[in-house]
């Protein structure tokens, strides 16, 4: 069931953390770092949160070095969770206003 | 050397030592009926009018059809022309909340500024715009993110921004931190109408006169007075801006 197992997912360690975190674009790296998270669970972590749509990949910037480092953001503002007959799970998604913002925002710094 | 870009209004742009930095983002605060929205559309129909300047009007308070009335009545008879042509732009209420959504109209207008044809941009009002964030921080953020889009799209931008009473010692909106400028109308009621008065708090990179002057609202838009008033209340040092 695709409600439980997105419960699943949340309610693995680190998951809300991570969400919390993500307001504004986190690479694995930071977010091992800031919430002291072992570096191979961040990433699948993130996989899991990504696979679920609640995580996207939100830009590859380029580091100090000259690296291409992939950024994550999070894609909900809020999840309820409804156990009256059937279970379900109503995810509110980021708000389109600011979405747009971001993403105009973020092409400024490219051009 | 700062560009300048000149409102046309008379007066204005005396206080403000020849115009608006080029490129800013002023707020227009005031209470209602203070002129607010007449400055902005003033300042549109100015560009197109004296400085061949195209412009975009974003309104959530008025339709399209309200705001050419008021256009005609203060006298700015090209408005409807330089609306059909192109050269103004306006987003009206039913535009911009259309489907009850602002993304979309958001959207086609962030299409526009990449167009690079226009120069000015009236936002009428900061206070409604902001009630499509959901906190302080998203409306700070926000706010900031959109004034860089604006100036990186060579736009010299002009917010109206719902406020009561503004005389030193009141509260101070974030608002007028985050933006490049602040200019504050003021109205006081007398027996036979109302005095009206700008105040210019701010302006970055400006050297400009932060006394209070008298103006008026009549045909053909707001006017400023070159006298200063009697009551000029505080030095630059003084101010809380």
């Amino acid at each position: 069931m695709a409600s439980v197992d997105l419960l699943q997912t949340l309610g693995n360690k680190y998951s809300a953390e991570i969400l919390e975190a993500t307001d504004e674009p986190r690479s694995a790296q930071e977010l091992s770092d800031e919430l002291e998270i072992p570096i191979a669970t961040c990433y699948r972590r993130i996989d899991e949160l990504t696979e679920h749509n609640l995580l996207e990949l939100h830009d590859n910037i380029l580091s100090d070095d000259r690296r291409r480092i992939k950024v994550y953001r999070r894609n909900v503002d809020a999840i309820q969770v409804e156990f009256d007959e059937e279970l379900t799970l109503d995810v509110e998604e980021r708000s389109e206003v600011t979405n747009k913002l971001d993403e105009a925002w973020r092409t400024l710094s490219e051009s | 050397m700062i560009e300048l870009m000149k409102t046309g209004i008379d007066g204005l742009d005396d206080i403000l030592n020849g115009g608006i930095v080029k490129n800013s983002t002023t707020l227009i605060s005031g209470n209602p009926g203070a002129g607010k929205s007449l400055l902005g559309l003033q300042y549109i129909y100015n560009g197109v009018e004296l400085f061949d300047e195209k412009g975009i009007y974003l309104t959530f308070e008025e339709n399209e059809s309200d705001l050419a009335d008021a256009a005609a009545s203060i006298g700015f008879e090209n408005w409807d022309e330089y609306v059909d042509n192109g050269d103004i732009k306006v987003y009206d209420k039913q535009v911009l909340l259309r489907e009850n959504d602002f993304s979309s109209a958001l959207e086609i207008l962030l299409d526009d500024l990449d167009d690079d044809q226009y120069e000015r941009l009236v936002l009428d009002s900061l206070t409604m715009f902001q009630l499509f964030f959901e906190n302080e921080r998203e409306k700070r953020t926000y706010l900031l993110k959109f004034t860089d889009i604006l100036r990186e799209n060579d736009l010299t931008t002009l917010m109206t921004n719902e406020q009561g009473t503004v005389f030193p010692e009141t509260d101070i909106g974030l608002e007028n931190f985050l933006t490049d400028g602040n200019i504050f109308l003021l109205q006081t009621p007398t027996d036979s109408g109302v005095n009206r008065y700008v105040w210019v708090a701010k302006m970055r990179k400006q050297n400009i006169d932060t006394d209070i002057f008298p103006m008026e609202i009549s045909q053909g838009g707001i006017k400023v007075h070159q006298n200063a008033s009697a009551f000029s209340m505080m030095t630059e040092e003084e101010s809380p801006i």
